[in-house]
Order: C-alpha cells, then structure tokens, then sequence
C-alpha cells in the first residue's frame, strides 16, 4: 500500500524521480533523524514527509508569499535606480548575466537563475489599504462585495480538508484587521493566523493532561447531548452541531503529531543557521516547514516599508532581514523536490517615488513597482518589463489582475472560478486580465 | 406675550408632547397584531410555518434582555429574585431598571463602535475608539436623543481625545467620499457609494447625486496633535486650500469636491454643488464647512425623513429580535421589500414621534411579543423569520463580561497583571477585553450568517492560560464555591446559573454529578464541568 501510494505521487512529480533514486524511499524511510541534505545523497525521511505534504495538496500546489507591508522601493529591492535621483544605493551584477539588482541583496543576486522580476508592476491605488487589498484579493474593496484574499482562495481550491493543519497560514501580525480575510469563502478558510514563528501559535497547548483534556471534550458533549436547549438539544441543534464540529476540528489540530511543524526547535541547527536571523528568518523556515506538512498557502510578513523618511538606511536594513532567508528558502525548497509545486512570491503593496524627498525619503508610488517570483514552473533568470528610470512603465505593463491571473496559472487554478457573494452575484477568483505568458517560458 | 395666550401656548406644548411619546405597552401590542396580520396571520396552505413560537420562560428573558440591554449576564441572586417575583409586571420593570444601568449606555456605545471602526480606512483611527466610547455612553446613558447624537457625529470637530463624536471623520480619516459613505450608511442605511463609481443598476441613486453629498465635506481635516497623554488627532475645518487632508491623504485637499472624470482620471473633474439627494435641499458653492455640516445634519434628521427613523430602528429591531425587517442591516434601500412592512413603517414612525428616544424604542421591542418568544437558529428561520425570535452569536465586549462574571475574573486586576495598556491604539489589541474582541469580535453590520466561529476561539476558550487559571478548583470563586457547598448537586446548580443563567435540566445534573463520581477528584472534576459550560454553544449565543 505504502509503495503504491508513494509510486503513485512520485509519477506525478517526475522531478523528484529524476533526481534520486526511488526505491530507496523503502530503505531509507526508516531512517528518523533528517538533515538538511543539501547534497545529492539518499532520500531521507523528509523527503518522504515532502511527497506525502504535496500529496495532501490538490494538483500538489503550494504558495509561500512574502508581504511587504509598506509599500517597498522598487529602487532599492530589484530595480536599481538608474538616474538622478538614485541616492546611495548601487547596482551589482547577478548570476544571470544582462540582470542587475540592489546591492541589498547580495545573497539573492546569486541565485537570480531561480526568480522573475517584473518591473512593469503598474496600478493607481497609492493609499496602504486600499492598495494593500487590492494586491491580495485582486479586486478594489466595496462595501457590498468582502473579496477573499489571495491565501483564502488558494486554500480554497487547493487545499486538502481533511488535513489537520489550516490550509492557509499567515505569519506576522501585518495590522490589516479583517480587510483581507476569506470574505465570501467564510470561515473554513480564513488565514490561521500567528503573530511571530518564534514560538506556537496561541493557546494551541492543552492546559492539562491529553487524557483529562479528552475527558473534558467527551464531557461537553455529553452535557450539550443531555441539554434540551432550546428545543430538543444535542446535534439536531445547527448551532450545537456547527460548534461540535468546529471543537473537534479544533482539537484534531492540536494533537496532531503534524503541529510539530510549528516548533521551530525541531529544525537542525545548521538549517536554522543557513536561515539566518531574526523573526522574518524565523518566518521563512517556519513557511517551508508548513509547506512540508501539507499546509497549502503560507504569507509571511515584513513590515515598515513605508519608507517616507531615511529610504536608504531603512531598505538597507530591512532587505538584510530578507536576503538571507529568502535565498535559503528558495534552496532548501529545491533541495526538497518543492521548488517545482510551491510558487514563491515576493510583493509589496506599491513602490516608491523616483524624487528623493527632503528627509532622504520616497513617498508611494503606485505607477510603476516591481514583483518578484519563483517555483511552481516560473521560468526564474528573467525580467519582465521596463520603465523610464522607475518613473513610467514603457514596456509590457502588467496590471494587478495580469498579475493574479500569472499566480493562478503557476498553481494551476482556474481564474474563472466563480464563488457567490452574499447577494447572490458570482465572483471570479480573477476578473479580467491575461496571465504574463513570458514568466511561464 | 399676552398671558392668556403663554398659558395657551404651554398647555398646547404640554399636550402636544403628551401626545408625542407613544405609549409603550399599546405600541408593542400594536405591533404584536400588526405582525400577526402580516406575516403568520394568513394560515400557511401546509399550516406549518405560520405557527409562532410561545414565550420564553422567565431565566431565558432575564438572560436575553440583559445581554441586550446591558450586554452582560444576570448574576444568580437576580435570577432568583426575577423567578420569585410573582408581579404580572416585572419583565417590564426589569427593561426599565436595566435602562437607568450606566452599562446600558457602555453596552450600546461598544456597539456603535464597532460598527464605525470596522469599517476604518486607516489604522490609526484606532487611537479614536475609546474616546467615542466614552461619548457615546455618557449621551446613551443621559437619554440624549439619536438626532442628536447624529448631529453632534456629522458637525464633529476638535480633538479626538477629548471628542469622541469625532469617530466616523477620524475613521475615513476625512476622506470626503468615504466620510459621505459612512454617513449615509450608519444614518440613513443608504448605501450611496454604490453610485461612486457608476450608476448602479438596481439603485435608484445616481453618480452625481453621490458626488452633490460628498460636497458637503470637502472642508473637513485630519491633523496629527499632541496632547498630554501623547499622539492624538483633531478634525478641523479648512478655509483655504493647504495641502494633505489627513496623514492618509495621497491627492491633496481642495475647497470644493470634484466628481472624477471616469474616462481621464488625472483631469479635475466636475465641480459639484452639495445637495442632499434624499431631500434635494441644497447649498451654494463656498459656504463655510460649519455652514456645510450644520445643515447636513440638520436635514438628514428632520422629521420627514424617514431614512433616518427606519435606518436606527431597523438596527435595534435587527439586534433584539435578532433578524432585521432588512438585511444586512445598513442597507435598506430604496428599492428593495422589508419583511412585515407595515411594522416596519408602524415603528419607525413611532420612532420618530418618540423625538427619536432610544429607551423608548428598547422599551417598546422588549415589550413585544415577538420579543419574548423562543428562539430559533438562524437557518431555521428563512421562511418565517418573526415567527420566533432568532438566537445571536454574543459580541465580544458580551462574551468577555460573560466570561468575566461567569467566573469571577476581575477585569481591572487582570489588566494590572499584563501590564496594562501603554496608549489607546495598543489598548484595542493587548488589554484582555480587547484579545477577546480581536478573537470573537464581528463587524455588527454583517450578515449574520456570514459570521462563523473559527479555529482560534475554539483555541481559546478551551486552552487559554488565562481561563484555566481562573477556573481552577485551588484559588478563586470555584475554589471558594466548594469549601462552602458539600453538596455537589448544589455546586452544580450554582455553575449553571453563574455560567448559563439558568438552572440546569436533571438530565444535565445527572451527567456532571455521573462525571464526579467517575473523575474520583472533586476538584478537577468541576474544573471539568466549569470548562465545559464555558465552551459549550449555549454559552456564546443569545438564546
């Protein structure tokens, strides 16, 4: 049965056949300690535990978004400022000849065969939410209409519910209160949500024993079935029942021996090094280690790209906290036979003016931005689009839904999808725009 | 004036207002037969659905109508004393006690709160929050009239630390296009900024008669201040064109509103003259922004127009009978059917010749039939919703008093204990009351059904520190309830009036007295029990 199962993920992942040698999966599988083998060598158990995780996933797709709260400077993250007004910041070269990025990025500049940068991101939302909406649902927001976010309809179309981990994690409190959550789709796919990776998500530890806390679960039923409130009780009460399966969802999820996904400390520490430091570090691997666990959409979050004051030092600083986990994520990711399912995304809300302001700031800039990704069959080593200096797109604009339409095609979902609003009007997961066919080679 | 005629005036005055305030008990029971003529009045051709339910038993009133008109649960000696008290009356006398509670006006301000800062464009309106709390619940509690409190919101100004009224211009951070939006939607349950973009297609409205209201705040500003206590924000009005509107604002401010040029949205636009598009009453270009707002607020809360009367009642009704005559519950309009039109518009007007008195109203509803009767959930309820009342999920703010009186938690200590909050804007997110409103909280203009309970409240109320400690059999009132009480039937009785307020079935002593006797530890088996009324469905709803 074992076998089969695996033969049977393996047919549809060439890649990891390619690689490795398959029938080593059987020898090898027994063998508990996993190391970060970032060296063709035997399959270890995680590589098992990674094609159980894609099996988990319709299609096998999976997304790690990184959000950058604040609107970051397409100058200084991946388009270099060629005029005037380029402050500090320099250029350096890449792995890919012909592509330059910002030196705040010199680790990633090593691995630029692996991403696309679009630099024709254009759009006309300068304000944070509303351009921060509209960059994670596709849509502009109404009062009528609440869009789900980008993680929720993932989840939504490829997520497995029958897995003990949400299907949508997000990482990062991002301060964004309900503007961006599962709207129409509703609860089942509502982000998870963790303030930081650097311990468990809140109150997911039983206060007692797992027998007591069974105990506790079986006595509650009990008391709801005993109940006659307020007619009949027990399970023919809709409410009762809604709420007795959402405890035992509740419950299966935290004693499942999946939630060792969230611990951190489980992780080799010489993969937590190759991460680097810091809560957005902790964020990236914690995103591959839920990915690995069959977890379908992982957002992390950066904030404090609103860099209206001191651009320079601030994107300095703020790209350090990336770079590292970023590229290590990309790596590990590939290492792992991941890298061809899981796209891997790199946005903001908008980028930042050309002019320097006069505390060495720039403001919002909707008009022309850049986007960066990778995985899930992107064809990494390219730019895509071009700009007068950062100011005007002049070449291949790619609008937000063009944009949406490209994430849908890399996963492999259907934009027309259409989910009812609650007036009884279809919405399409994207509405208008054509995928970026040059990122799909 | 001439005597005679001043004490002509008076009586006139007199008797025109005792005829101004509408009885309370005729006008429920007039509203009772107007239902029944309605809606189950005409006998259903299968005789099903047409059948209305009977009238909640005395514990489930007393728990309903306390978490609606206070937002908190009755504690077990009121229960007793409601259940003792043999008067034919004392439902109405308990609305009337629960009306002169200072927690009526904290439970309806947290109320408005929400409903005009989850609609917040800009997070920093959240410094806002409590300030128009305290507002609201020092007019609540005065019994200031909902005309005025809406005039005092739409001609707010000044600091937002010290004027709470400042909330709806704070949270659109002066934007005036989402500034009329709000307005219209919170007031009149209009939801005008349909039309913002383009003529809708079942609304009556058009573009430009969203636009002609949005002319009437194109002088008001946000501006960052300093007050003692640190950052704040104060609403102003513009006298010349300077600038940013507010810290949010990306376009400038002008004097005027323009309506953008769809087709070429850099040019200025189409200069609009500020007309109030449910009265067509209108001001010339340049008036002053007081000019502007005073007569605004003015027109949208004159007596004819009944947007505004039917906007507040159709809310109230929505959240005590626990389904609008409308849904959702700001959206009334124009063209679409109420259910049971003629109480609708019975009500409403009624309202208004109570001179829009919100005791008034809580009166009447509660004296209801329809407000006593049983309740159904929600999905029950789609062919006959006023056939019973509808069960409704408890607000945050409800849910943390519940939880705090069900277990005895005090909350001022318990804030002491984290620390307590460092400014307003951190206060919503990190005292506990604001975790638990971050955590159940909704959006109280949502559809109902759209709101459902998620994984980490689930997570919460069963594992939550917090909780666990303040269950515990070693320490507090749990603790202090055993020593006290041998007997285990009387334990069990107690936590169901404290955490449920109601006495328990004898099905339901029989299984925790059963669970006792299993555990074999009397302490952590009422540990057991007290977690498993706290998570239990009852316990989060309104019944």
């Amino acid at each position: 049965m074992f076998l089969t199962h695996q033969t049977d993920v393996a047919v549809r992942h060439q890649h990891v056949v390619r690689r490795r040698d398959f029938l080593k999966v059987i020898s090898t599988a027994s063998l508990a300690a996993g190391t970060l083998d970032f060296s063709a060598g035997a399959l270890g158990w995680r590589d098992v535990m990674a094609l159980e995780a894609t099996n988990l996933r319709k299609r096998g797709m999976a997304c790690v978004l990184l959000w950058m709260q604040g609107g970051p400077s397409h100058f200084e993250t991946f388009s270099p400022h060629s005029g005037d007004n380029r402050g500090e910041t320099k250029a350096i070269g890449t792995s890919v000849s012909g592509i330059e990025i910002s030196e705040n990025f010199p680790i990633i500049a090593k691995q630029m065969d692996d991403l696309a940068i679009i630099r024709s991101m254009t759009s006309k939302e300068g304000a944070h939410p509303r351009a921060t909406y509209l960059m994670h649902t596709g849509y502009l927001p109404t009062a009528s209409v609440k869009y789900p976010t980008f993680g929720s309809f993932v989840a939504q179309q490829l997520g497995n519910a029958a897995h003990e981990l949400p299907s949508f994690v997000r990482i990062g409190d991002g301060r964004q209160g309900g503007v961006n959550g599962a709207g129409i789709l509703g609860v089942d796919y509502e982000p998870f949500v963790m303030q930081s990776a650097s311990g468990l998500p809140r109150n997911v530890v039983p206060t007692t024993d797992i027998a007591r806390y069974n105990r506790r679960l079986n006595l509650l039923e009990g008391l709801e079935a005993a109940s006659e409130y307020p007619r009949g009780g027990g399970a023919s009460d809709p409410e009762i029942a809604d709420h007795q399966k959402l405890y035992r969802k509740a419950s299966k999820m935290i004693l499942s021996p999946s939630m060792t996904a969230f611990e951190l400390e489980k992780e080799p520490q010489q993969v937590r090094d190759a991460y680097g430091q810091g809560p957005f570090a902790a964020g990236c691997l914690m995103a591959r280690r839920l990915i690995e666990s069959g977890v379908t959409f992982v957002e992390v979050q950066l904030n404090g790209w609103d860099t209206h004051a001191d651009n320079f030092k601030e994107c300095r600083r703020l790209c350090g906290q990336v770079d590292q986990p970023f590229a290590t994520l990309i790596q590990d990711l590939k290492e792992r036979g991941l890298y061809a399912s899981t796209l891997v995304v790199w946005m903001g809300e908008f980028g930042r003016t050309p002019k320097i302001n006069p505390r060495a700031g720039r403001d919002h800039y909707p008009k022309a931005f850049n986007v960066v990704l990778g995985g899930a069959g992107i064809q990494g080593g390219q730019v895509i689009g071009k700009t007068n200096g950062g100011a005007e797109v002049t070449d291949r604009p790619v609008t937000v839904p063009d944009l949406f339409q490209s994430f849908c095609k890399a996963l492999k979902i259907d934009a027309n999808h259409e989910n009812l609003a609650s007036n009884g009007r279809p919405i399409k997961i994207v509405d208008k725009g054509e995928a970026v066919k040059e990122l799909f080679g | 004036m001439p005597l005679r005629l001043l004490l002509a005036f008076v009586a006139c005055t007199a008797a025109s207002f005792a005829w101004a305030v509408p009885d309370v008990a005729k006008t429920a029971a007039r509203i009772d037969e107007l239902l029944a003529a309605d809606h189950y009045g005409d006998a259903e051709p299968d005789g099903q659905s047409s059948q209305p339910e009977p009238l909640v038993d005395d514990a489930t009133y007393l728990r309903r109508v306390s978490l609606d008109v206070i937002g908190k649960l009755p504690s077990p000696e009121q229960i007793t004393q409601f259940a003792l008290d043999p008067s034919a009356d004392k439902r109405s006398k308990t609305v009337e006690k629960l009306l002169t509670n200072p927690h009526y006006g904290q439970n309806w301000s947290r109320y408005w709160r929400d409903v005009i800062y989850m609609r917040r464009s800009d997070e920093r309106a959240l410094f806002g929050q409590n300030a128009t709390t305290a507002f609201l619940t020092q007019e609540f509690n005065k019994g200031t009239d909902w005309a005025e409190i809406a005039r005092k919101f739409i001609t707010a100004k000044g600091d937002i630390s010290k004027n709470g009224e400042c909330g709806i211009i704070l949270a659109q951070m002066a934007d005036p296009s989402n500034v009329t939006a709000e307005v219209s939607r919170i007031f009149m349950g209009v939801q005008i900024q349909c039309a913002q973009c383009h003529n809708h297609p079942f609304d009556r409205w058009k573009r430009e008669q969203f636009h002609e209201m949005a002319a009437f705040f194109p002088r008001i500003a946000v501006r960052p201040s300093f007050q003692m206590g640190g950052r704040s924000f104060e609403v102003i009005s513009l006298r010349r064109p300077v600038g940013k509107r507010s810290p949010a604002d990306t376009e400038g401010a002008k004097l005027e509103h323009y309506m953008p040029d769809l087709e070429n949205p850099e040019a200025e636009g189409t200069l609009m003259t500020p007309i109030f598009y449910a009265t067509t009453q209108k001001l010339s270009l340049g008036a002053s922004d007081e000019d502007r707002r005073e007569k605004l607020a003015a027109w949208m809360t004159a007596r004819g127009n009944h947007w505004f009367d039917k906007a507040f009642v159709n809310r109230m009704w929505g959240e005590m009978v626990g389904h609008g005559f409308q849904e959702p519950l700001d959206d009334l309009g124009p063209d679409r059917k109420p259910l049971a039109a003629k109480t609708f518009e019975f009500l409403s007007r009624e309202f208004a010749s109570s001179d829009y008195d919100h005791k008034w109203l809580v009166r009447v509803i509660a004296a209801t039939k329809m407000y006593q009767r049983v309740s159904r959930p929600r999905h029950d309820t789609s062919d006959d919703q006023f056939a019973a009342s509808c069960t409704q999920r408890l607000r945050g703010d409800q849910l943390f008093n519940a939880l705090t009186s069900a277990l005895g938690i005090d909350e001022a200590e318990l804030e002491r204990r984290r620390g307590g909050p460092k400014n307003a804007l951190r206060a919503a997110a990190n005292t506990p009351r604001g975790q638990i409103n971050q955590t159940f909280g909704y959006d109280p203009s949502d559809r109902r059904d759209e709101i459902a309970s998620s994984i980490p409240q689930a997570l919460f109320l069963m594992n939550s520190p917090d909780i666990n400690r303040a269950i515990s059999a070693r320490r507090g009132p749990l603790g202090q309830l055993l020593d006290k009480e041998s007997d285990n039937e009387a334990v069990v009785l107690e936590l169901y009036l404290r955490t449920l307020a109601r006495e328990p079935k004898s099905s339901e002593v029989e299984k925790c007295l059963e669970h006792v006797r299993s555990t074999g530890n009397r302490e952590a088996a009422f540990e057991d029990i007290q977690w498993a009324l706290i998570n239990s469905t009852e316990f989060l709803y309104r019944k």
